[in-house]
C-alpha cells in the first residue's frame, strides 16, 4: 500500500512540475517538453520496476497517456510499428482513393487473381473482385483442377464489355468482363473438391 | 359476385383486427374497395395498438436500421461500382460520385442516406403487418431473392411477369386479391433494355416501391430509390440481407409492442 502511495505522489509531483516548467520550455526550446516527458517517463518506469520487484501482489502503475506514446515512439523499431501503420480514414472518398480499382488504372494488360465460382461444361465463370465476372474456356493443360473454388490468374482486357452500336442511343452491354486465363494459382481446398 | 366480394373484404378486415386500414383490394367494382381513413382510427385513442403505431412514427429511426450497415460494408460489397458512361441514364447522374476511366462510381454517402430511408420504410411496413413482395428478374440472383423472402416470411416474384398481375388481378386469379403493400425491386430492369412492368403498375395501383437503381436504370417512378450496383452477387446478397434484417426487426417490434403475430 505504501509503495502505491509513493507512486501516486511521484506522478503528482511530475504533473505539478510539468505545469510550471512546460510553458517556459515550450516557448524557448523545442525539445524542452521532450526532456520533461523523458524524465517523467523514466520516473514512471522506475516506479513500475519497484512495484514489480517487491511482489506480484502489488498492482503495477500504468504510465499516463503521453508517457505511453513517448515510450512507444522512442523505443527501437519492432514489429509493432508496422502493425500500427497509419490506416486511411474510413470515409467513402478515402476508401475509394485507396481501393484496388483506382490502383489498377487502365485494366488492359493488368494481371489479377480470380476465383472460379461456377462451371458450365467447359466454361469457367471467374470472379476477380470487379462489378462483373469473366467467362473463360477451360484450358487443356491441367483441366481437372479448374473446378469451383480454384484460384486462377487472369490478364484483364476490359472491366465491362459494352459499346455503342450504330443507330442506338445508349450502349449495349454484355454484363461481363473480358479476360484471358493465364493459369492456376492453386486448386480448391480438399473440402470443396470433395463436394464436387 | 359483387356482394360476395364485399363479404370477403369485410371478413378479411375483421381477421386483420382493423389494422389493415391501408390495404388495397382489387375488386371488379372500385367503389366497394373501402379504404378506412386514418383519422377514423385515431378517434378511438384509447386503443393501445393505435397509440403504439402513432408513437412509432414520431422517431426518425424507430427500428435503428442505421446500425445494420456502414459505408465500408457497402464499399466491400462493391455497391459503388456502376456501368460505363455510355449507358448512363440522365436521371442517375445526381447519384454519381464520378467516373474512373469511363467506369461510373456511385456516391456511397448518398446511397447510405437513401438506403437508411428505404430500410426504415420497409421496417415500418413490416411493423404494420404489410405484405412485402421481392421482385428481381436476373436469373443468377433468383434463388437468393426467393430464399430471402422465405427467411423473412414474405413473398417473392422472380419469374416472368404476366401483364395484369397488379392491374387485372381479379380476373387473372379469379377472386378478390389483397395486393402487396410494398414492392422491393432488387433489379429494376427486365434485361438490359426494358424496365420491369411492375414499377409502372405499382405506381398505378398506389403501391409504394423500394428499388436498387443502377446507372442504366430510371429511378423516376420508384418511391425509395437506392442508387447502387445491382449486377454483382456480393452487392445483391448484401441488399437482400439488409432488407431481411429490417423486415425481421419490424416484425419483432410488432410482436413485442402490438402483441400481434
Amino acid at each position: 500500500a505504501t509503495l502505491t502511495m509513493a507512486a501516486v505522489r511521484a506522478q503528482t509531483k511530475f504533473l505539478s512540475t510539468n505545469v510550471l516548467i512546460k510553458p517556459f520550455f515550450s516557448r524557448f526550446c523545442a525539445s524542452g517538453s521532450g526532456q520533461e516527458a523523458g524524465e517523467g517517463a523514466s520516473q514512471v518506469k522506475k516506479v513500475n520496476q519497484e512495484s514489480g520487484q517487491d511482489g506480484s501482489q502489488i498492482k503495477k502503475v500504468e504510465p499516463g497517456g503521453f508517457a505511453k506514446s513517448f515510450i512507444k515512439y522512442t523505443q527501437s523499431s519492432s514489429s509493432k510499428v508496422s502493425e500500427e501503420a497509419p490506416k486511411p480514414s474510413r470515409t467513402f472518398s478515402s476508401l475509394l482513393r485507396n481501393s484496388k480499382l483506382i490502383q489498377l488504372g487502365d485494366p488492359e494488360g493488368k494481371v489479377v487473381e480470380g476465383t472460379v465460382f461456377h462451371v458450365v461444361e467447359n466454361d469457367l465463370y471467374i470472379d476477380f473482385g470487379s462489378k462483373f465476372y469473366c467467362v473463360c474456356h477451360r484450358p487443356q493443360r491441367n483441366a481437372q483442377s479448374y473446378v469451383r473454388g480454384a484460384r486462377v490468374r487472369l490478364r484483364l482486357h476490359e472491366l465491362e464489355l459494352s459499346t455503342r452500336f450504330l443507330g442506338s442511343s445508349t450502349d449495349m452491354t454484355l454484363l461481363e468482363a473480358d479476360a484471358t486465363l493465364l493459369g492456376l494459382i492453386h486448386p480448391p481446398k480438399k473440402t470443396e473438391s470433395a463436394k464436387q | 359476385m359483387a356482394t360476395l366480394g364485399k363479404k370477403l373484404f369485410i371478413l378479411s378486415v375483421r381477421m386483420g383486427r382493423g389494422l389493415w386500414h391501408r390495404g388495397i383490394v382489387s375488386s371488379s367494382n372500385p367503389v366497394q374497395s373501402a379504404v378506412e381513413p386514418l383519422e377514423k382510427l385515431q378517434e378511438s385513442s384509447s386503443d393501445a395498438i393505435t397509440e403504439q403505431m402513432a408513437k412509432s412514427l414520431k422517431y426518425p429511426d424507430f427500428f435503428k436500421v442505421a446500425e445494420l450497415f456502414t459505408v465500408e460494408d457497402l464499399f466491400n460489397a462493391r455497391v459503388h461500382l456502376g456501368h460505363r458512361e455510355g449507358s448512363l441514364n440522365d436521371h442517375m447522374s445526381q447519384f454519381i460520385f464520378g467516373s474512373r476511366l469511363s467506369h461510373l462510381i456511385f456516391d456511397l454517402d448518398q446511397t447510405a442516406t437513401l438506403l437508411r430511408e428505404a430500410l426504415n420504410f420497409t421496417a415500418h411496413i413490416a411493423f404494420r403487418g404489410g405484405i412485402i413482395l421481392f421482385v428481381g428478374r436476373i436469373p443468377q440472383h433468383q434463388v437468393m431473392i426467393e430464399n430471402t423472402a422465405k427467411e423473412c416470411g414474405e413473398y417473392a416474384h422472380t419469374r416472368y411477369w404476366q401483364g395484369g398481375v397488379l392491374t387485372n388481378s381479379t380476373i387473372q386469379f379469379g377472386s378478390v386479391i389483397r395486393l402487396p403493400d410494398l414492392i422491393i425491386f432488387l433489379h429494376t430492369m427486365n434485361n438490359v433494355i426494358y424496365e420491369h412492368t411492375a414499377i409502372r403498375d405499382a405506381a398505378k395501383m398506389l403501391i409504394p416501391t423500394v428499388g436498387i437503381v443502377d446507372t442504366n436504370c430510371n429511378p423516376n417512378l420508384i418511391t425509395y430509390p437506392v442508387p447502387g450496383n445491382d449486377d454483382s452477387a456480393a452487392s445483391i446478397s448484401l441488399f437482400c440481407n439488409l432488407f431481411k434484417a429490417a423486415i425481421l426487426r419490424g416484425k419483432e417490434k410488432r410482436k413485442e409492442l402490438l402483441g400481434v403475430h
